[in-house]
Formats: C-alpha cells, sequence, structure tokens
C-alpha cells in the first residue's frame, strides 16, 4: 500500500522520494562514470513519433537512452551530480508521458484505469455516432420535403449529441496532438485532430447560421473507428505489460533481521551488508550472502535453471531469490543488497536485451513524420484547389484528411494476429507479443535450454538394485515413507507411488539425505555410503542408497526425463533446413550426452546468462533470426533479445514475462504447426496491407478532385476496415482438415 | 409534425441517460476483466 502512494507517477505526483538514498538501489543501478541507470514504465508513448520526442526531452540531460515501445519501456543513464532523477521524471511527466517506476507496483491500478476510460470513452462514442447517424438520415434522403424548422431542429439535436463524442470520447486525439505540437512534432494524433476540429467547429458553425452542409456524422464516426482500432491494438501490449508488472510486485519486499533485540521484519531496502537474516523453510533469499550454518540445501532453479537441490556449505555464497529446501530456518550474513544482487543484475540485463529488440523502429520513426507532413499538406492544397468556394474547399480537405487516415492499416495487423493468436491458443501456444508472428517464419536457427526444455524438470525412479533381503517393491515404500511431504527434488520423484508405509522423525539432512523411523526399524535413504556427496550434475543420473541400522538395502537410479516429443520436433526443425543448437548451464558431458540422444550437432555447454546473450547476438550479427527456446530466469536475457522466444509453462515467471510465445501445452511440438500458422497469418497480412494501402492511395486523389463527399470517405473507411477484419477472421478456420484431429472426425 | 419539437429533445435525454449508465457501469469496474467471468462459479 505504501508503494502505491509514493509510485502514484500519473498527475503532477511529488518525484522527488525517488531521491531518498534508501530508495536509490531498489529504483536504479549503478552505471561507470558516476553516472547510475534507470528503466521506467512510460503511459502516453504509443507511436514512434512519441519515442523521438521522449529521446529529444532527455538529449543533453541523460545519456544511453534506450525506449521499448513493445513494453513501453524507458531506460537511460543519468549523472545524480548534475541533476537528479526527480527532475527527469517531472519533466516527462509534463511532457505527457506518465513515467512510472517499475520497482513498484501502482502500474496496475494505473492500466485500470487507463482500460476503464478507453472503454467508457468507446461506449459514448458508439452511441453518439449511432445517433448522429439517426438524426443525419432525412438530410440524406428526403431534404427537400423536411420542414425547414424542422430541418434546424435536427441540426441543433445533432449539435448537442454529437459534442460529447467529440470532445469527451475524442480528448485523447486532442491532447497527443497538443502535446505533439507544443514539443514542435507532429503524430498522428495531429491529423485526426485536425480533422475532427474542422468537421465539429465547421458544422457548430453552420447550426448557428441555420444553413450549408454540416459534418457531425463525419467526426463521431471517424472518432469511433480510430478509438476502436487504437483499443483493439493496445489491448495485448497491456496484457503483456501486466504480467510483467505483476511479476514485480510479486517480489519479496520484507526479510527478517536477527538484532540484538531479537528477531524483527524490515523492508527489503533497509536490509545492510553485514545484517545477519533468517530464511524459514520453503521461503525465498532475501539478499546475496554467506551462509552462517554448517550446510543447506536449496533450489536455485529460479537464478540458474539448474532443478537439482544445491548444497551450501557454511560461508559459501547463496543467491538471492533461492529457495531454502530444508527442514529449518537457515542463518546467513548480507554480503551484497538491492541492485547488487545476482538477480537484480540479470533482471537489469534482461531489460537492456529487451529494450534493444525493435530493429525496425528507426525506420517507422522517421516515416511517420514524414506522412503526416504529406497528408496535411495535401489536405491543404486540396483546399486551395477549390478557394474561392469556401463549402467545397472545406468539403474537399476533410474528405482528404479523412480518406488518408490508415485505419484500414491500422488493423490490418492487429486483426490477423489477433485470429492468429486465437488458433495457436488452441495448440497450446499463448502468444504473449504478436509482433512475433510476423518473425516467426523467418526462423532459421533455434537455440534451446537444457533442463526444464528438452529435458523435464523432474527425476524419475530409473532403476532399483535391491543389496539385501528387502524386495525391490519393499525398498520403495519404505523410501517413499522417508520422503513423503518434502519439498526436495529427490522426494518429488517418489510422490507418484502409492503410501503403503508411514514413517515418524523424519530428518533431512542437508546434503546427505533423510532418516526416518518406519515399523520400528531405523532408515537412512542418501548419498550412498563410498561417495563423498551427490553429484548435482543433471547429465549423470543420481544415485541413491537406502540402509537401514546396519547395511546398505537398495540402491535407486533417479534419471532426468526428456521430453517425449524433443526428439521429433528437432528431426521436423532440421528437415525444414533450421539449424538446432543447444546452450546450456550444464557440463559438456552432461549437454553431449543429450545432444546425441537427439540429434543435436552444435552444443555450447557451461553458459552464463551473458554468454549465452552473446551467442545468440554473434548469431544475429550474422544475419540469422533466431528463435530461442528456454524456462529459468538465467535464459530471461536471451530470451528477451531473440527474434523470437518460446517459454515452457512451468519455468520462472520473469522468463515467461519474457517471452513471445508461452508453450502452456508444455509440448515442444507445437512449434512446427506454430511456425504454419504464423506464415498464413502472414500471407493475410500482406494482403490486408496492400488492400489497405491501395484504398487510401486510391482515394485520395478522388477527395482531392472533390467527388468524394466527407461522409463517403468515411463510409468507404469503414468498409475498408470490416473487409480487412473479415479477412483476417479467414485465419481461424483451419485449411487443411488432416492437421485439426476435430475437423477431421467430423468429416468423416 | 410538431410532435418531432418533443419528441426529438426526448430521445436525446434518453441517450443522455444511457451513455450515462454505460458510463457509470464501466468506471464500476464490471468491464474490468471479462475472461475471468466465464470461469466463475455462480454465487
Amino acid at each position: 500500500m505504501i508503494d502505491e502512494q509514493t509510485a502514484t507517477g500519473a498527475h503532477g505526483a511529488p518525484y522527488a522520494v525517488y531521491d531518498r538514498p534508501e530508495l536509490r538501489d531498489s529504483v536504479s543501478s549503478p552505471a561507470p562514470g558516476g553516472q547510475r541507470e534507470v528503466l521506467l514504465g512510460v503511459d502516453g508513448m504509443h507511436c514512434a513519433a512519441c519515442v523521438g520526442r521522449i529521446e529529444r526531452l532527455l538529449a543533453g540531460r541523460a545519456s544511453d537512452v534506450g525506449t521499448s515501445l513493445t513494453s513501453r519501456t524507458l531506460q537511460f543513464r543519468f549523472d545524480p551530480q548534475r541533476e537528479p532523477l526527480s527532475a527527469l521524471l517531472q519533466s516527462l511527466d509534463d511532457a505527457g508521458f506518465g513515467p512510472q517506476v517499475l520497482a513498484q507496483d501502482a502500474g496496475l491500478r494505473a492500466q485500470r484505469d487507463e482500460r476503464r476510460r478507453m472503454l467508457a470513452r468507446i461506449g459514448v462514442a458508439v452511441i453518439c455516432a449511432m445517433q448522429v447517424m439517426m438524426l443525419a438520415w432525412p438530410s440524406y434522403t428526403s431534404d427537400a420535403e423536411v420542414d425547414a424548422g424542422i430541418a434546424q431542429l435536427l441540426r441543433w439535436a445533432q449539435a448537442v449529441v454529437a459534442t460529447p463524442g467529440v470532445l469527451y470520447a475524442g480528448w485523447p486525439f486532442f491532447r497527443g496532438a497538443w502535446l505533439a505540437l507544443r514539443e514542435r512534432a507532429v503524430n498522428m494524433d495531429v491529423t485526426v485532430a485536425a480533422s475532427v476540429a474542422i468537421a465539429y467547429g465547421a458544422s457548430l458553425l453552420r447550426t448557428v447560421i441555420g444553413e450549408g452542409e454540416i459534418y457531425y456524422d463525419t467526426a463521431t464516426m471517424f472518432v469511433m473507428l480510430l478509438l476502436i482500432g487504437r483499443f483493439v491494438e493496445s489491448r495485448t501490449r497491456v496484457q503483456a505489460g501486466e504480467r510483467l508488472r505483476r511479476l514485480a510486485g510479486r517480489r519479496r519486499l520484507t526479510a527478517q533481521r536477527e538484532s540484538a533485540q531479537g528477531i524483527e521484519t524490515v523492508p527489503l531496502s533497509a536490509v545492510a551488508v553485514g545484517d545477519t537474516m533468517l530464511v524459514a523453510p520453503g521461503e525465498s533469499v532475501p539478499v546475496d550472502g554467506a551462509l552462517l550454518d554448517a550446510a543447506a540445501e536449496l533450489d536455485e532453479a529460479l537464478l540458474t535453471g539448474e532443478s537439482q537441490a544445491v548444497v551450501r556449505r557454511g560461508g559459501e555464497r547463496l543467491l538471492a531469490g533461492s529457495l531454502n529446501l530444508g527442514q529449518q530456518g537457515l542463518r546467513m550474513r548480507a554480503e551484497s543488497v538491492g541492485a547488487a544482487t545476482r538477480l537484480a543484475q540479470i533482471t537489469q540485463l534482461l531489460q537492456h536485451a529487451q529494450g534493444e529488440r525493435p530493429r525496425f523502429q528507426l525506420l517507422a520513426d522517421r516515416l511517420a513524420g514524414a506522412f503526416i507532413l504529406t497528408v496535411l499538406a495535401l489536405a491543404l492544397a486540396g483546399a486551395a484547389l477549390w478557394w474561392p468556394d469556401a463549402d467545397k474547399s472545406l468539403s474537399v480537405m476533410l474528405a482528404v484528411l479523412v480518406a488518408s487516415c490508415p485505419c484500414a492499416l491500422s488493423l490490418a495487423i492487429p486483426a490477423a494476429t489477433a485470429a492468429a493468436a486465437s488458433r495457436l491458443a488452441a495448440l497450446g501456444v499463448l502468444t504473449a507479443r504478436p509482433e512475433a508472428l510476423a518473425r516467426l517464419p523467418q526462423v532459421d536457427t533455434v537455440l534451446f535450454d537444457k533442463t526444464g526444455t528438452l529435458t523435464r524438470a523432474e527425476l524419475r525412479i530409473a532403476q532399483v538394485e535391491t543389496l539385501a533381503e528387502p524386495d525391490e517393491a519393499e525398498c520403495l515404500a519404505i523410501a517413499a515413507a522417508l520422503e513423503r511431504g518434502l519439498a526436495h527434488p529427490i522426494a518429488r520423484a517418489f510422490a507418484k507411488l502409492p503410501e503403503t508405509r508411514s514413517a515418524s522423525a523424519q530428518k533431512q539432512v542437508p546434503g546427505r539425505g533423510v532418516e526416518g523411523v518406519v515399523d520400528g526399524h531405523r532408515y537412512s535413504l542418501g548419498v550412498p555410503a563410498d561417495a563423498m556427496t551427490w553429484t548435482t550434475d543433471t547429465a549423470v543420473d543420481t544415485v541413491i542408497e537406502l540402509r537401514d541400522e546396519r547395511r546398505a538395502l537398495a540402491r535407486i537410479r533417479l534419471a532426468t526425463v526428456v521430453r517425449e516429443d524433443a526428439a521429433d520436433t528437432i528431426v521436423a526443425l532440421l528437415n525444414a533446413g533450421i539449424e538446432v543448437e543447444l546452450l546450456t548451464g550444464d557440463g559438456e558431458q552432461a549437454a553431449a550426452a543429450l545432444a546425441r540422444r537427439l540429434g543435436i550437432r552444435k552444443v555450447h555447454a557451461r553458459q552464463t546468462p551473458e554468454q549465452k546473450l552473446a551467442r545468440l547476438q554473434a548469431l544475429q550479427q550474422e544475419g540469422h533470426v533466431v528463435l530461442a527456446v528456454g524456462d529459468g530466469i538465467n535464459d530471461a536475457p536471451f530470451l528477451a533479445a531473440a527474434d523470437v522466444s518460446a517459454a515452457m509453462p512451468q519455468g520462472a515467471a520473469l522468463a515467461q514475462s519474457r517471452a513471445d510465445l508461452l508453450l502452456v501445452g508444455d509440448s515442444l511440438a507445437a512449434l512446427m504447426p506454430a511456425r504454419q500458422i504464423a506464415r498464413q497469418a502472414q500471407r493475410r497480412i500482406r494482403e490486408n496491407v496492400t488492400w489497405a494501402l491501395a484504398y487510401n492511395l486510391g482515394v485520395l486523389p478522388l477527395a482531392m478532385m472533390g467527388w468524394l463527399a466527407p461522409w463517403m470517405a468515411a463510409l468507404g473507411m469503414s468498409l475498408s476496415s470490416l473487409l480487412v477484419v473479415a479477412n483476417a477472421l479467414r485465419l481461424r478456420v483451419p485449411r487443411s482438415p488432416a492437421a485439426e484431429p476435430l475437423n477431421y472426425l467430423e468429416a468423416h | 409534425m410538431e410532435i418531432l419539437y418533443v419528441l426529438i429533445p426526448l430521445g436525446i435525454v434518453l441517450v443522455a441517460i444511457a451513455g450515462g449508465i454505460l458510463v457509470w457501469a464501466v468506471g464500476s469496474g464490471q468491464y474490468d476483466d471479462l475472461d475471468a467471468q466465464q470461469r466463475r462459479m455462480p454465487d
């Protein structure tokens, strides 16, 4: 709750709180030369022209400015000695880009309010447009027969109904245009606001005079269509942004600290280097630091993707974000806090990678400005062409402005990707970032992570070798009883066995195994007597030994499970001419064994997140289009930087929030059909864009020649938009019956 | 056709009421999460 108050970004908020030293490290991280680096969410950044404005605003005050239109984030470095962060935040706010400091969770509420306002505006726009059209109907059909008094009544009625439809519903366009013009820039909002303002203003004047053409219907319909287009387009972006913000909100904010007064709960930001921290069983480690206990078992899957428990001895380093798997709490001394933790560094690395992604953005930036200026020039030229006739020149100017509005163009891509996304969802592939569909068909290299992606995260009992009288079933039943209820990965392998025995006095010994009493006898299950500790290398199968008081009873071999569909998918990818590489944090032996089994030729073992990212960027430099498939936080930076990325459903939430595609069906086999659907979607998009461009270009001369009334331009624009949507919806119908088993059954 | 001088303003008032109800409904959060509603247990 406190965070919501400190982070109410949008309107004239006191940003000074972010300059306070205790918040500094959770807001920004140190950069070379005494500078600090910060990542912000930015509302109100919808187009390439806005990106240009932000960059100009920060020019000279901040360096390394990077923006991501995809996730609406902004990243830059600033010098706190020269200008505090609050001043930069304030000037962004003044320019209409309410900045949100991402570590806080107020963003969610702001987003919800924004969506509500948008829906209310669309509702008002639709109601007003329908009513105005109804009231305008007599003037189109039976102008001559309408009594002069009634005609004037209809004019005033339209004026009244159109006012909220223009001023309230159309407000975002006016605001956007004003903010752009104040910065001496142009964006799409400028042409929209100009045409709506001209149509509405001229009509209002003529309503007062009581004669002449009125264009309330054009103005309201225009606002309505544009609002709907913008809403559809923004919805998928908002969903992706929500995931990221929810994740940020779920982050730990407090920790248990041991002090002279006893154990106290303190905010995470108050933890200082040298503090003694306590981590309860099942809780996550709050900061990086050294273990003070003799030994502890931890799950570092979030950070390294390593699904096996990791044993840390006294004095060894624990990483923030790993889970305490032990039965007891552990004690540690804080060594790195805030932005200096490994978790925070990985997060920063991946946000950096994400910000660099859109390669086409620079071009779009330049084109948008040029296009808008051309349209405005053409509208003025059209008006000048007919000048002495004020009525005609106004109507031509309006027709040009409306006809050149790329409504169908703006729907062409979102409509097709939405339809493709619903087909993909049926296959078990969720599309988090629709832009990725455009790149999926061009993919020529696939990079796979190993643990959790090509192999499953869990262990399986592969073999039981009995060493004494009790038979296999007996040994397994005792082992299952000993492991029951523990959170350890090894315990999960036994969880599926039937519950025939029960254990008492269960005790977990970190790095050794478990002990307990079953049917009056004391047993232990864990590291074989001849080994120091069990190996955590996922390549080699884990062997554990069951012992009673006197001797070893059985050796149980636990193996990692390779996904059933992994081999087939890799063969299919290779057959389609796509290169496959394996990047893993595991050792060479493990990686090579799996690669041999699956037919992967290129293997990179012992990769850090930085190395994975570097390998990916090297491939991209060579011109390859890369699909990355992974699951852990260590994969997140390279997922974020890949041209297309897919994440497995059991993986870390941070990795998922960075992926374009989420394989919720828990199957790699969906990758090939997804590529096929993406290809179809690309074809629809090409058709749609071609049509929309042809329509806009074809209609423009007609409008300039004065052959097109503004209402015709608006109607043509709507029909063109409908056509584009209908074409996109064809994607939802599967093309070949064989590819869809359900349809196949119905056909026979 | 004089009745139109009454009916059209009346129509506008009704539209204003409808629009007002819609804005209230959106503002009170009824349209916040349409996807979740189909999965909710009736209560």
